[in-house]
């Protein structure tokens, strides 16, 4: 079992890089130029006082997008597993909390957010589900990438590899 | 499950490349949300333009009564009564005064209809200055185009700090709203206790939401998701 996964471990991790890291900067760069909008969605949470989740809605898609980056192109990928991971978690955490206080808004994950009519609020409880599934697995990716961060067509390579060339 | 070991010093994941690493992402980080901040202000700031050409309509008399919940009471003895309910900052009162604003505003000056407009401050504490400019509004007989050019001006933001004491006194300048007594209103806050009516009363009428229309005094329940003004006028020429 472990030989296998050793032989298949560069493919992984390097998928796994990919997923995580198309997803952070996908999401970074559909929300990097509307500012408006995702300091809108990140006040939408009502969690921080109004100006603290504006200046965070600002940052947040740049965040994204070069965590995304540094996991696509593999340079310091551990650190920014650890990070990814993290943001992860914090929008499992932040999509929770809104679900359990039964506000009903759009998570503006990938643009988009605010409020949401009520009639749609068996709709909106469906994404939640949703949503904090897919960041729960994107966590998950994200802590695998943290044990084994190096793999195929990385910029960094471990310490093994460079003693075997 | 074993931990691959850390790069070698050639392979680009020394502490140096990682500290090289970090600094560049806090660069990134920071210009883009610095970036967003200035453009942000910008856009606010030139939402004035929309107010350029506004022109001022005759002054109409309003009045605030506690007995319908302290809102901005036009055309008191109407056959027909309107309750509109809404926040300055709503983004969707926006949508909805510019499907239904001018109608409306034209019923008022026809005295077609009483309105009373209750105008809500849930949305932090930006509304509750905006709304108490709204009361100070009505005082000098201008609520309606101060009313409307509050929404044409509305930020996408709520609280982003553009709905200051200062700002809404210019916001009356462009409406014909310079008299002292209105900028020392604005200024001081002086109507709260109104505004702060207004937001209590929601409860008493069941109001959750906005906007909320009460078409003489029975909930507007609307079937389009949208606001469409031929919806809102064949609902209004039906109660």
């Amino acid at each position: 079992m472990r030989k296998l996964h050793n032989r298949f471990q560069p493919i992984i991790t390097l998928v796994l890089r990919l997923l995580l890291g198309g997803v952070l900067l996908v999401a970074g760069g559909l929300k990097a130029f509307k500012p408006d909008e995702s300091a809108g969605a990140v006040a939408a949470y009502k969690i921080l006082p109004t100006n603290i989740a504006h200046l965070i809605g600002y940052a947040l898609p740049w965040l994204e997008i070069a965590i995304g980056v540094l996991l696509i192109i593999g340079l310091s990928a551990r650190l920014a597993a650890v990070v990814g991971t993290a943001v992860m978690l914090i929008f499992v955490v932040a999509i929770i909390s809104v679900w359990a206080r039964g506000i009903l808004i759009d998570c503006g994950c990938f643009g988009g957010g605010g409020a949401v009519d009520p009639s749609k609020s068996a709709q909106v409880h469906r994404a939640y589900l949703l949503e904090t599934l897919r960041d729960l697995g994107l966590a998950i990716t994200g802590l695998y990438l943290y044990f084994f961060p190096y793999g195929l067509l990385s910029v960094e390579k471990p310490l093994q590899i460079i003693e075997e060339q | 499950m074993a931990k691959q070991a850390k790069a070698t010093k050639t392979s680009g994941g020394d502490n140096f490349t990682r500290w090289l690493v970090i600094g560049m992402v806090t660069l990134v980080v920071a210009t883009g949300a610095i970036f967003s901040v200035i453009s942000q202000k910008t856009k606010a700031n030139e939402s004035f333009v929309a107010l350029n050409n506004f022109k001022v309509g005759a002054p109409v008399t309003a009045s605030v009564d506690t007995a319908n919940g302290s809102g901005i009471t036009v055309n008191t003895g109407a056959a027909k009564t309107i309750d509109l309910w809404e926040d300055p900052q709503c983004p969707i009162c926006n949508t909805f005064e510019g499907a239904n604003g001018a109608y409306i505003e034209d019923l008022v000056r026809a005295k077609k209809a009483n309105v009373v407009y209750h105008v809500l401050s849930f949305l932090g504490k930006e509304s509750v200055t905006a709304a108490n400019a709204a009361y100070c509004a009505a005082d000098e007989g201008h609520f309606l185009d101060f009313h409307k050019a509050l929404y044409l001006v509305q930020p996408a933001l709520e609280n982003s700090g553009f709905y200051t004491t200062q700002n809404l006194v210019k916001i009356g300048g462009y409406v014909g709203l310079t008299s002292q007594k209105f900028v020392d209103c604005v200024t001081k806050v002086s109507k709260l206790d109104q505004v702060k009516a207004a937001y209590d009363s929601m409860a008493k009428y069941n109001v959750t939401g906005t906007p909320t229309v009460f078409f003489n005094g029975k909930l507007w329940e609307r079937k389009n998701g949208g606001f469409v003004l031929d919806e809102f006028s064949a609902a209004f020429e039906a109660s």
